[in-house]
């Protein structure tokens, strides 16, 4: 499977009369916008705000984020099964955004949902304050519950993102990037030298505001299966869950996952990607059985000498973490575990739930326990007073005069477990 | 909090629907419940049915606590 990424870099964003792309810069018809997500009547409030990178904004409480990117050539629509057809992606050709994104936020749907800074001391926590953002603010019904609450506010999320990605069909691209994955046997055939390296992504799937979806389907659904890396740079995957801001991944995190980027940079030279097994992380101890031995039953048949498991979440995950971790090396498999910690605002506690002898290589992308103050910004996007209540905050973390003192918990993407992120640790 | 109550000589029970985790902890009698979010209950039960199962496994945290044990032990 062949996708190239057509790359248009933006720099600025701009409400102007007409949505489109022009050197570098996104302009958008703010008015037809906001009628598009007014098209669903559960909506009852929209508004729509630019975030610029360096400016005086917090955005708060964050949903999701997404890049807008559309599909030019090849099958499928991006978002397949969601919004778009549910026809296979991952081939052809798609347009991006590269510098822009789409940001949820309203009346909070569940407790762990966070903070954006564009600027200051937490801008340095969040991929996503480098972002020229589109915020879209929306409140519902007053009578419509939780569940019903995130999938409108996720579905908004994702049409607001195709509407500014048509913007880009036309628009000629600053870069293009090629991506390949060949069959599994012709790929061992063309690089016989190399080491087979397959990437294990757990899906966040625990229910209760914490799911993701695979062309549509509900992930705590699912069997572990295959993928072409490139289906998840066209949307495969999107998120549909309000678990801890620092370490879930938004659908932006999917489209750019950096563990796909860096196996595909090292392709065909230090080693071969031979693709992705995604499973679930769900609550049942037998399904974490089911699916830890579905996963290292499909990295023994894909005859890999190694896989990278990157988690979703903390707390149980950390078994699903581990369970895969030890039946994989079980199979005479390397790993190496992505994952984060929850070690305590000194960072003197045991950092996962859970651990075996076996995970002898571990990446973390950070203590989520520390404690942060942010100081006030100009402007708020969203509700303010819900630092109090997120995940990661606390009663007085939001001080008079604006100041939040809140631990890394509560920043969207700060210890995220992909690696999109600065934070990490050595040992020694 | 196992470990703490029975430093002190008090046996303990640990109902929890990870076991592994449970195992990891160092627990030493450990009765497998339902799911994380309903360790104890199950909402897709009706009620007299949701009541016999908790009560099964408040019965079998019972009897664990009883039985003596030669390390750690799952009471499935």
């Amino acid at each position: 499977m062949h996708l190239e990424l057509g790359n248009i870099f933006i720099k600025d964003v701009q409400f102007a009369e007409k949505t489109h792309v022009k050197d570098g810069v996104l302009y958008v018809n703010k008015e037809e916008l906001e009628a598009l997500i007014r098209e669903d009547d559960h909506i009852t409030d929209v508004s729509i705000d630019l975030a610029r990178p360096g400016e005086s904004v917090r955005i708060t409480p964050v949903k999701d984020v997404i890049e807008p990117r559309v599909k030019v050539e090849g099958e499928g629509d991006i978002f397949p099964g969601v919004i778009g057809k549910v026809n296979q992606v991952g081939s052809g050709r798609t347009h991006v955004l590269k510098g822009a994104a789409v940001v949820t936020t309203g009346r909070i749907v569940g407790f762990q949902e966070g903070i954006i800074d564009m600027t200051g001391p937490g801008a340095e926590y969040t991929p996503f304050s480098k972002l020229n953002n589109v915020v879209i603010t929306m409140d519902v019904k007053e009578e419509i519950l939780q569940h019903a609450h995130e999938e409108i506010l996720r579905l908004a999320g994702l049409k607001a993102a195709l509407y500014l990605g048509e913007a880009a069909k036309e628009v000629e691209p600053d870069e293009v990037k090629s991506y390949e994955t060949l069959p599994l046997l012709k790929s061992v055939e063309k690089y016989p030298d190399l080491p087979k390296v397959a990437y294990v992504q757990m899906l966040q799937s625990q229910g209760l505001l914490h799911d993701t979806y695979v062309y549509g389907v509900d992930a705590k659904k699912t069997l572990s299966t295959f993928m072409y890396p490139t289906e998840i740079m066209d949307g495969a995957i999107i998120s549909g869950n309000c678990v801890s801001a620092c370490d879930k991944n938004t659908t932006y995190h999917h489209l750019n996952n950096p563990v796909v980027a860096d196996l595909f940079e090292k392709h065909g030279k230090e080693l071969n990607f031979v693709g992705v097994i995604i499973t679930n992380e769900n609550v049942y101890l037998a399904d974490k059985v089911r699916s830890s031995d579905w996963a290292s039953k499909l990295a023994e048949y894909l005859g890999v000498d190694g896989v990278i498991i990157s988690q979703e979440g903390f707390g149980n995950p950390d078994t699903d973490l581990i369970m895969n971790c030890v039946k994989i090396e079980d199979k005479g498999i390397k790993t190496v575990i992505i994952t984060d910690e929850y070690a305590g605002r000194d960072g003197a506690s045991q950092s996962l739930a859970d651990a075996d002898a076996k995970a002898d290589a571990v990446v973390t992308g950070g203590n989520a326990n520390e404690v942060i103050e942010l100081p006030p910004m100009d402007k708020v996007i969203g509700d303010v007073s819900v630092a109090n209540v997120i995940a990661g905050g606390f009663d007085g973390s939001l001080r008079e005069d604006g100041s939040i003192v809140v631990e890394l918990q509560a920043i969207t993407g700060a210890t995220n477990e992909l690696g999109f992120n600065k934070m990490s640790a050595k040992g020694f | 909090m196992v470990k703490g109550i029975e430093k002190y000589g008090i046996p303990v029970v640990h109902m929890c629907t990870v076991v592994p985790i449970s195992m990891t902890v160092g627990a030493n009698r450990i009765v497998p419940t339902i799911a994380i979010p309903h360790p104890l209950g199950n909402p897709n039960l009706d009620e007299k049915e949701e009541y016999n199962l908790r009560k099964r496994l408040v019965d079998k945290a019972l009897d664990a606590l009883v039985t003596e044990v030669d390390g750690q032990t799952v009471f499935e």
